[in-house]
């Protein structure tokens, strides 16, 4: 069967150490609420380390590290090199529905180039919630560090707002995860983030406009 | 709109000084500091109650929970902290009793100790807590907003203090999700914010000088005054400091004329649960802050490979999404 490149090396990095850092940082962000000493957490074993607040919140920055450097690196690196196709489009809401409707049996899949309609409606919303993450949390980073004095209100506001937020990023995370296992056609681009290759034949079949594309 | 090597180069000096900036605190320290003079407290000992906790519990008796009975328990715990049916309890710090005097006995010599909320100028308690419902003042103050504590009680967790104090029953937690979050409102000195604001002194303070005049045993003012009538006073009376280095300073000063070593081990042995270590590091500025330069030099720095690798790139002609 012939494959077909889809993502490069670096792609792949910068996903899965967005994706990796990022589940670190949804656990150890619950765990900067304290709910695991009330949920028995920290009497598993192993897991006595996510009761003290301060290693949560070590572990919690070590991650944030990794998180942001891809982070920043992905959006510079494709933004300055043009690769715009994960920007939604005119019409990705309604083609996503469609595309939803499709994998339950109702109506065509519309042609997808690169990347599905769904998948740039994702981009977005992930890319926001992260983006304001990154920001309010690094207006904590530089309060905790005493570069800028906030009003109290103000670091109130960016608190509660990095809080709300990990909970958005949270739901976004079960999301996605939900459309890979879900919907077996999506498992092609599990496929193809893990190996950076995807088959031809599920290139023709759902992303004909990208196929059409690189044949010409 | 790309930098050159020489822009490039001269960026980076710039963010690596940036965060290589003293390590040492950097906490804002706030405009008003307290002195507590152990060699002047006697407890008011004649008093049925200490003048300063007795003024604290009437000035903010309003501000005082009153939690929905039943108190249902933090599930799948079996507890829930409840003070409601202790209210007259003075002998330590509870959501009704914000300051209390610590007695302590040192070769058989009595000791009083006020105890309240210390004002860290870096606090752990606002830093850490979640929901943004701690907040620092301009004075120098910490105060709880408790129309939004949870009452997780992560900020009594982080205190080397243990000073924040937790009714169950009340705020926020009960419109949500009761049963499964959050477990009340915490409570502590908020050094009478509202006083303060307004150029008064808090409550405790006032007492105080009430009672004793010019020998009060406590003393409120600015905090460089604070600070520099304390350090004078240690050098010419020979006195001990405590909480101007602790937890990285902070906005109450005690003096004694023992070390705080000796108090710390009377009231370790005592047990209390409110403790008065002497080697208190700041963990924000010891354990967190470093990493959090780390984030922020790492996020520069891969701005900056982003830009360089997309300009390689550019130049090279690689191969591109869409």
């Amino acid at each position: 069967m012939n494959k077909i490149r889809r993502n490069t090396a670096v792609e792949m990095i910068e996903h899965w150490s967005i994706a990796l850092s990022g589940i670190v940082l949804i656990f150890t962000g619950l765990g900067c609420l304290p709910l695991y000493k009330r949920y028995f957490i920290t009497e598993l074993p192993g897991f006595a380390w996510t009761g003290n607040f301060f290693t949560v919140t070590q572990v919690h920055y070590i991650s944030a590290i990794i998180f942001c450097s891809a982070v920043f690196f992905h959006i510079f690196n494709h933004g300055l090199s043009k690769e715009w196709g994960l920007i939604p489009k005119k019409g990705d809401l309604k083609n996503s529905v469609k595309l939803i409707l499709a994998t339950f049996g109702i109506g065509h899949e519309p042609p997808s180039d690169k990347y599905l309609p769904e998948q740039r409606v994702a981009y977005f919303g992930i890319g926001l919630i992260v983006l304001v993450l990154i920001f309010s949390g690094i207006i904590k980073v530089l309060k905790n560090l005493e570069l800028v004095v906030l009003s109290p209100i103000a670091e109130a506001v960016n608190t509660l707002i990095h809080t709300i937020f990990g909970a958005f990023f949270l739901l976004a995370f079960l999301v996605h995860i939900s459309f890979i296992l879900l919907f077996k056609d999506n498992r092609h681009l599990l496929k193809g983030m893990l190996t950076g290759w995807v088959s031809e034949d599920y290139v023709k079949r759902r992303h004909s406009l990208w196929y059409e594309k690189m044949k010409k | 709109m790309f930098l050159s090597r020489r822009q490039f180069l001269g960026f980076s000096a710039l963010t690596g000084a940036g965060l290589l900036m003293p390590k040492e605190s950097m906490a804002i320290a706030g405009k008003f500091a307290t002195i507590i003079d152990l060699t002047r407290c006697d407890g008011c000992k004649d008093e049925l109650t200490a003048k300063c906790v007795s003024a604290c519990r009437e000035y903010n008796k309003d501000r005082y929970p009153e939690p929905v009975k039943p108190i249902q328990t933090y599930w799948p715990r079996k507890n829930y902290e409840d003070w409601s049916e202790k209210r007259g309890k003075i002998d330590t710090l509870t959501p009704y009793n914000w300051i209390f005097i610590q007695k302590v006995s040192i070769n058989e010599e009595d000791f009083h100790i006020p105890r309240r909320c210390m004002h860290c100028d870096n606090p752990p308690c606002v830093r850490g807590c979640p929901f943004g419902a701690l907040t620092k003042q301009p004075e120098g103050n910490s105060v709880i907003n408790d129309s939004l504590c949870f009452g997780g009680a992560k900020c009594r967790d982080v205190c080397p203090w243990s000073i924040p104090q937790r009714q169950a029953g009340v705020g926020l937690y009960l419109k949500l999700m009761p049963k499964y979050a959050g477990g009340g409102v915490m409570y502590k000195c908020d050094l009478c914010k509202n006083r303060i604001r307004v150029g008064k002194e808090p409550a405790c303070v006032s007492a105080c000088k009430g009672r004793l005049g010019d020998n009060s045993a406590m003393l409120f003012g600015e905090r460089m005054t604070i600070y520099s009538m304390a350090s004078k006073r240690s050098k010419e009376e020979g006195l001990y400091i405590y909480g101007d280095k602790q937890n990285g300073g902070t906005s109450t000063l005690y003096l004694s004329k023992i070390p705080f070593e000796s108090i710390e081990k009377a009231i370790t042995e005592k047990k209390d649960r409110i403790p008065m270590s002497v080697n208190i590091e700041s963990k924000i500025e010891k354990d967190i802050n470093p990493l959090g330069k780390l984030v922020l030099g790492s996020s520069i720095l891969s701005i900056v490979g982003g830009i360089a690798y997309a300009m390689n790139r550019n130049k090279g002609g690689n191969d591109k999404d869409e």
